[in-house]
């Protein structure tokens, strides 16, 4: 089991497909551009699932987990 | 139905002929009066195709009748992302969500039509007109005028002509027309703003100048073109799908909440826009195939989207999938600007359907004949119970 989960969003990567805010509401939000951002960089537990789920989901690999 | 010299079928599924694109070709010079250049068919050569675009240039990746470069498809970076910026918002999911319940509405008016008779062309009755109309209210442009503007959407991406020739020249018409009915818009917006696309153009500005007139053709003429026929072959794709899947299809009817995730899985299966086209700026090499400065690069999302050296099991359609990182919508800086409002138009329209209609199928007898490209099926004849 991990302990601590951080989620970095590369702005300079993404290009606002909107799949990570989509899927993973607790973790990621939309500009008002409809690109995304980062709700809380440390993801609690319960949210370690759908953080994984929103990054592996992005086209552009924008997003990296740090699990420690 | 329209066979090559090789008596391959060009009107049935693609998938096969993607794999044995990647398996045999994966790079590949193509030589036809359409396109001469390389066509790739890897994920891995995609992406890097989409992902360069200071190497593979989308100045020329169209040809629709246009007279200048179309804002933003054809504009490359740094210059590209000040158009974006204006244009991102207006296509913002949050904008976006304000038109769900009308296009609701107009999905419920257009099966109404057809929901007694017990059969449809689905592509004529509900893939065709639901995006004309959201999208000509969303941007401007007269509702009543639809019939008018499926045609010349039509006369641009296929024309009715025998040849090469003859279809340039009837898409260079059709594009003035489209440039005629757009300045005719700008000219009442300028007279009447509302909160329309047009007049938000018309009042936009970029690095501190407003729009030029003819800013606001090339970017009206690119969504005209891009907003129509894009979404109408995606449902129809969708629909040709699940008229012949019955277990998936009833799944949808069961479990609406499923919807989101089997239509990611759809757009991926299906590819309804099936490639892009770049032009190489400087040598290079693809695969370790040398490319030329100048040569068109045609790039195949279908293929990318199922190619096995990247998916899991990538051909079996798999509602289920945890990881869709799909590009039906392209990728790196010219991913679709209308993907939000896609998106919401395929939901909504595959919510209500299945709502609506909890069973159908093809009408016997028929083959869904698929064109090639921006992939629409205009035989879709569904029949079902009433
Ligand atoms: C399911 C429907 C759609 C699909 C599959 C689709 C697909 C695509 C693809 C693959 C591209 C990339 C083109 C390239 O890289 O050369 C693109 C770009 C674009 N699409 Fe869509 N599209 C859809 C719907 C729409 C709609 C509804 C609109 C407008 C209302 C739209 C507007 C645009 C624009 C403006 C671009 C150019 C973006 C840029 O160059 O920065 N699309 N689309
Ligand atoms: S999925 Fe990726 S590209 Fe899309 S908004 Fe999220 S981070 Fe950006």
């Amino acid at each position: 089991m991990t302990q601590s989960m951080r989620v970095q969003l590369d702005r300079e990567r993404c290009q606002g497909h909107g799949r990570c805010y989509v899927l993973a509401p607790a973790v990621f939000e939309s500009d008002d551009d409809g690109y995304g951002l980062v709700v809380s960089a440390d993801v609690p537990p319960e949210l370690h699932e759908a953080a994984r789920k929103g990054a592996g989901n992005c086209p552009e690999d924008a997003i990296t987990i740090i699990e420690s | 139905m329209s066979d090559t010299d090789d008596g391959i079928d060009l009107t049935g599924p693609p998938q096969e002929m993607y794999k044995f694109l990647r398996d045999h070709m994966p790079v590949m010079a193509v030589e036809h009066e359409m396109m001469t250049g390389t066509s790739v068919t890897l994920h891995a050569d995609v992406t890097t195709v989409l992902q360069n675009a200071d190497i593979f240039s989308s100045l020329g990746a169209a040809e629709i009748g246009q007279v200048r470069p179309l804002i933003p498809l054809e504009i490359d970076p740094p210059e590209h992302s000040k158009y974006r910026k204006l244009l991102d918002p207006l296509c913002a999911p949050r904008r976006v969500a304000l038109l769900e319940s009308s296009t609701r509405a107009l999905v419920n008016d257009l099966i109404d039509a057809v929901i007694d008779d017990g059969a449809c062309n689905f592509h004529t009755s509900v893939a065709e007109p639901l995006p004309s109309q959201v999208f000509l209210t969303m941007f401007g442009l007269p509702v009543e005028r639809t019939p008018e503007f499926i045609e010349l959407k039509d006369g641009i991406i296929r024309p009715p002509v025998e040849n090469f020739d003859e279809a340039t020249e009837f898409r260079n018409m059709t594009g003035q027309k489209i440039y005629a009915v757009l300045q005719e818009a700008i000219e009442e917006k300028k007279a009447n703003p509302t909160d329309d696309f047009i007049s938000q153009f018309l009042d936009a500005e970029v690095d501190g100048h407003r729009l030029s007139e003819n800013d606001v053709l090339d970017i009206g003429y690119l969504f005209f073109l891009a907003g129509l026929d894009t979404v109408t072959a995606s449902l129809d794709c969708m629909l040709a799908y699940l008229a012949q899947n019955p277990t998936e299809q009833k799944r949808l009817v069961d479990s609406p909440d499923d919807i989101p995730a089997a239509m990611e899985e759809l757009l991926r299966w299906e590819s309804p826009v099936a490639g892009v086209i770049r032009v190489a700026t400087q040598d290079t090499e693809l695969s370790g195939c040398p490319i030329q400065a100048g040569d068109k690069v045609s790039v195949n999302l279908g293929s990318a989207n199922t190619d096995e050296r990247f998916w899991t099991d990538a051909d079996k359609v798999d509602f289920d999938r945890e990881i869709n990182k799909h590009i039906a919508f392209g990728g790196g800086v010219h991913r679709c600007l209308g993907s939000h409002l896609a998106r919401m138009e395929l939901r909504v329209g595959l919510e209500e359907w299945h709502k609506r209609v909890p069973s159908y199928e093809l009408k016997p007898g028929i083959t869904p004949e698929y064109t090639m490209g921006l992939r629409s099926v205009d035989n879709l004849e569904l029949v079902w119970r009433t």
